[in-house]
This record gives C-alpha cells, sequence and structure tokens, in this order.
C-alpha cells in the first residue's frame, strides 16, 4: 500500500471527515518534503511519515481549530457503509459500520494505537518511536483500546 | 501471577510482544486459570475483526494535489494569487465602495444648489412665479409664466463693450440682489453670453403659437402675467438695471449709449414697442443677419422662437440707432410694420417675426 493511502488512512481514522484527513495528508508531505534533510535513517520513512500525520491528528483534535467534531464523527460512523464493495454481504457491511463507530468512539489517545497496530500493522517499537512514547505505554493503551472494542463488538465474536 | 497481571499482558501476547519470562508465566497461569482462556480468546477475535478493517484509501488526485503544494509556484501565480484578493475580502471591499459612492453623491447633491434648483424644477414645473425666490431662474412654460425678468434682462444694451465684459455686469447687478445666490447670477448671465444670443434656451422653441399672437395684439397691451409677478419683476428689473448703468457707465465708450434715466422706466418691460414682420427667403440665414445686425447697432436679443414657418426675434434697440437698424433690416428682407409705438422710448423693444 502505497505511503499516501496509509497517511490519509491514519487521518481518517483519526478525525473521521475526508476534507480534514486531506489537509492533515498533505500537510504531512509537505512536511516530510520540506524536512526531508533533518530525516534519520535509524527510523522506517513510513515511521517517520505516521509520526508526522499522527502529532497533526492529535494536535487538532486538542486545538479549538477542531470545529464540528461531532459532525466530523457522524461521517466516520457512516464511512464503512459509504463505499460498500461489490462482494460484500449485508452481514459484513454491518460489521464494518459498528467497527468504524466503535474505532470512532474510542478515546484519542487509545484510537490512534490502536489503529497503528491493528490497521496499520505497526510493531510496539514502531509505535512508540512515532508517538514518542514509553513501550509500557504503548502496550497499556492498546490493551484498552482493545478491551473497548471487545466489549461494544460482542455481538460480532460468537 | 493474578487473573488482573495476566489479562493486562494478554494483548502483548498476542502480538507476541513479551519477553520470553513473561510469556512463560502467562502460559503457565492460563493452563491453570478457567476464566482467563476465554479473555483471550475474545480479544484474539477482536484483533481479527480489527485486521478485516477495510484499508482506506485516499482520494483521486490526491497525489496531484500534494505535489502541487510542494511545488514552488511560479512568481505569475503568486502574483496572481496576490491581486486577487479571495472573495470573502473582495466582496465586502465593494460593498463598502458602492455605499461610499451613494453617500458622496448625496453628499453632492446636498451641498451644490445647482443640481438642488434642477431637481426641484424637474419635481414641480407647475409651481408659482411668486415662490421662486429669483423669477429668472424659472424657465419660460407657457405664454403666462414667461418670465417677465428674462424680458427685463435685454434692456441691457452693451453697445460696443466686448461680450467677456458682459457677465462682468451681470454679476454686478446680481450683486445687487444679496439674498440670492451666487449662481443665479451665473444663471442670469447664460443667456447673455454670445452663445446664448445665437441659441437660446431650448425651452423656448416649444412656445405655442398663440403666444406670438399675444404680442401681435395691441401696442403696450400687458401680456397676461399675474399682478405680483410682474410687480416683483419690475422692480427687480430695475434694481438691476441701476446696477448694470454703474457698471457699463464705467466700461462703456460707445458713442450711442441710451439715456440712462429712460431705459429704467418700467415701460420697456411691456410688451414690444415694434412689431415688424419681415419676409425672408431664408430664414437662418436671415436671423444670422439680423443677430449681427443687432449687434452692430448696439442692441440685444432678448428672447428668440423659431417654429415651424416663422422664426421670433425679439431685441431691444437703442433709440439714437433705431433709423439706422430699420433701414438695415430692410435689406435683410421685406420689413413691414404692424404696430409701433408712438412715442419710442430711449430703449426700443422690437419683435421681428421672419417669416
Amino acid at each position: 500500500m502505497a505511503y499516501q493511502h496509509r497517511v490519509f488512512g491514519v487521518a481518517l481514522r483519526m478525525l473521521g471527515n475526508a476534507a480534514e484527513a486531506e489537509e492533515v495528508a498533505q500537510e504531512t508531505f509537505v512536511r516530510a518534503h520540506r524536512a526531508l534533510g533533518d530525516f534519520r535513517g535509524d527510523a522506517k520513512l513510513s515511521t517517520w511519515l505516521y509520526a508526522i500525520t499522527s502529532r497533526l491528528c492529535l494536535n487538532r483534535l486538542a486545538s479549538g481549530e477542531r470545529r464540528l467534531v461531532r459532525q466530523g464523527e457522524d461521517a466516520l460512523l457512516r464511512l464503512s457503509d459509504a463505499n460498500p464493495r461489490p462482494d460484500t454481504a449485508l452481514e459484513r457491511g454491518e460489521l464494518e459500520g459498528a467497527l468504524g463507530r466503535a474505532i470512532a468512539e474510542l478515546p484519542e489517545d487509545r484510537r490512534i494505537v490502536v489503529v497503528l497496530r491493528d490497521l496499520e500493522g505497526l510493531s510496539y517499537e514502531e509505535i512508540a518511536q512515532a508517538l514518542d512514547l514509553e513501550l509500557g505505554t504503548v502496550r497499556s493503551r492498546l490493551h484498552r483500546a482493545r478491551a473497548d472494542l471487545r466489549d461494544k463488538l460482542e455481538r460480532f465474536l460468537r | 501471577m493474578t487473573c488482573h497481571e495476566v489479562r493486562e499482558s494478554l494483548s502483548a501476547y498476542l502480538d507476541e510482544a513479551l519477553t520470553p519470562d513473561e510469556r512463560a508465566r502467562v502460559d503457565a497461569h492460563l493452563e491453570t486459570c478457567a476464566d482467563c482462556p476465554r479473555e483471550l480468546a475474545s480479544l484474539r477475535a477482536t484483533v481479527t475483526l480489527l485486521r478485516r478493517v477495510q484499508p482506506v484509501r485516499a482520494p483521486v488526485g490526491f497525489v496531484d494535489r500534494t505535489l502541487a503544494l510542494t511545488r514552488p509556484r511560479p512568481w505569475y501565480r503568486r502574483l496572481a494569487e496576490a491581486l486577487l484578493l479571495p472573495l470573502s475580502v473582495k466582496v465586502p471591499v465593494q460593498v463598502t465602495g458602492v455605499a461610499l459612492i451613494a453617500l458622496l453623491a448625496v453628499y453632492l447633491f446636498e451641498r451644490t444648489p445647482e443640481l438642488k434648483q434642477a431637481a426641484r424644477f424637474d419635481a414641480r414645473p407647475d409651481a408659482p412665479a411668486e415662490d421662486r425666490p429669483a423669477p429668472a431662474l424659472r424657465p419660460p412654460i407657457g405664454a403666462a409664466s414667461t418670465p417677465p425678468a428674462q424680458r427685463a434682462k435685454p434692456v441691457v444694451p452693451a453697445p460696443t463693450a466686448p461680450p467677456a465684459a458682459e457677465p462682468g455686469a451681470s454679476q454686478i447687478a446680481s450683486r445687487g440682489e444679496s439674498d440670492r445666490p451666487d449662481t443665479s447670477g451665473r444663471r442670469d448671465a447664460a443667456p447673455q453670453s454670445p452663445a446664448a444670443r445665437v441659441q437660446p434656451p431650448p425651452a423656448a422653441a416649444p412656445a405655442p403659437a398663440r403666444e406670438v399672437g399675444a404680442f401681435v395684439a395691441p401696442t403696450g397691451a400687458p401680456p397676461p402675467v399675474k399682478k405680483e409677478a410682474l410687480g416683483a419683476a419690475q422692480a427687480e428689473a430695475e434694481r438691476r438695471q441701476a446696477g448694470l448703468e454703474r457698471s457699463q457707465d464705467a466700461a462703456r465708450s460707445a458713442p450711442s449709449s441710451p439715456a440712462p434715466r429712460a431705459a429704467a422706466t418700467p415701460r420697456v418691460l411691456g410688451p414690444a414697442d415694434v412689431i415688424a414682420r419681415v419676409a425672408v427667403q431664408d430664414r437662418d440665414a436671415a436671423e444670422r443677419e439680423l443677430a449681427a445686425l443687432i449687434a452692430r447697432v448696439g442692441g440685444t436679443v432678448v428672447q428668440r422662437r423659431s417654429e415651424e414657418a416663422l422664426t421670433v426675434v425679439e431685441a431691444v434697440i437703442p433709440q439714437p440707432r433705431y433709423a439706422e437698424f430699420s433701414e438695415a433690416v430692410g435689406r435683410i428682407g421685406s420689413w413691414q410694420v404692424e404696430a409701433e409705438r408712438p412715442d419710442l422710448p430711449a430703449l426700443i423693444r422690437v419683435l421681428l417675426r421672419l417669416q
């Protein structure tokens, strides 16, 4: 998966709104382009991009600049229903909707961890590096996020 | 290891993120505990669900839009963006501009008497003459309202004084009427200017034919003008006459100076002293010759109306040169006096009908 899709995906999951997600994703690449000289080879390029995106999303969510939060979350709830694949069964659409909703309802600091781990497939170390967190913090936040999701998605777990 | 500690580690256990030591202890607990394996199973199922979430794709055109952002924009684009303000700025600026222009227009209108006069004329063309501070400003609408003051004006014979001196004279005249705005003086001057002598105000043109008839009627009969208006106009004409005479005495060098005392008599304000018909071939040419002649003998064209088959020229001729004038008119066309006052005043009012 090309970087732009990954970066955009994280931003969309975090912000819940395609327009804002595109803004953040574009800014991620513009900053990366500008700071290419600062890029240290000891991290993967993808980790570096995730780090920039995550920081931009969390800043935006924390600042007053983020308006229409509720509207954005509503959009996020519709997200999984909006583009059903031709082969998707009704049941699967329902699951996707429930998953999207459950992720959107997570607290932001847990949401970013579970998105990076279970949707983007980053390792604990990469997440710790991208978010500038201790490994133990990543582990506990991820566990809380998964436990939340399990409780919300119980009916699909049979 | 308690169940609580184990459960906290189960996510990392699934991800194989535990140290070998931790992992061994969790494994040991899971073998003996009844609930923790179920907890592990539910977490594993949750992670499996999450991994099935469809990855999101960036929208079409995202890469191009992003590249456009990272590419330095050419100078002309930056200039255009700087010049073409965004709509959120442009619209308020334009609205403010329109409002300012409107305010300026109102302000100018309020401060400019000419514009106000013009607007008043348009609004109340039938207003009575007595209302006006300056009857001369009133445009000729019909025979009844033909301003007597306008007829009084030509009493001013500027015999040999250059035309440029005339506006000065009229300014002096208007200075005598202190209650009038300054602009009315300029208005009075307009019909006396050399251009106006040839081309009178267009409002005079459509005067009805019966008006001409009124002038042809008995010599010396007053025109059907309202009494008060006539009286006021006469008084004003006298005042103006006095002012003009003073100014002319200073400037004049012509031998044919009319007797000032006689000129001030109200009689000059009456209708024509002489009414004559002049049969000509070419009315326009005749009119031009006549205008030249009137100027030559030191007279003034008071009024001029052009109708289909008739051009009426009203002029004031100084009496000493009246003989010369009548002789010269005879050369312009066949001149036939229809009415003539027995005792001609110093300034003879002549009404010529060119046919």
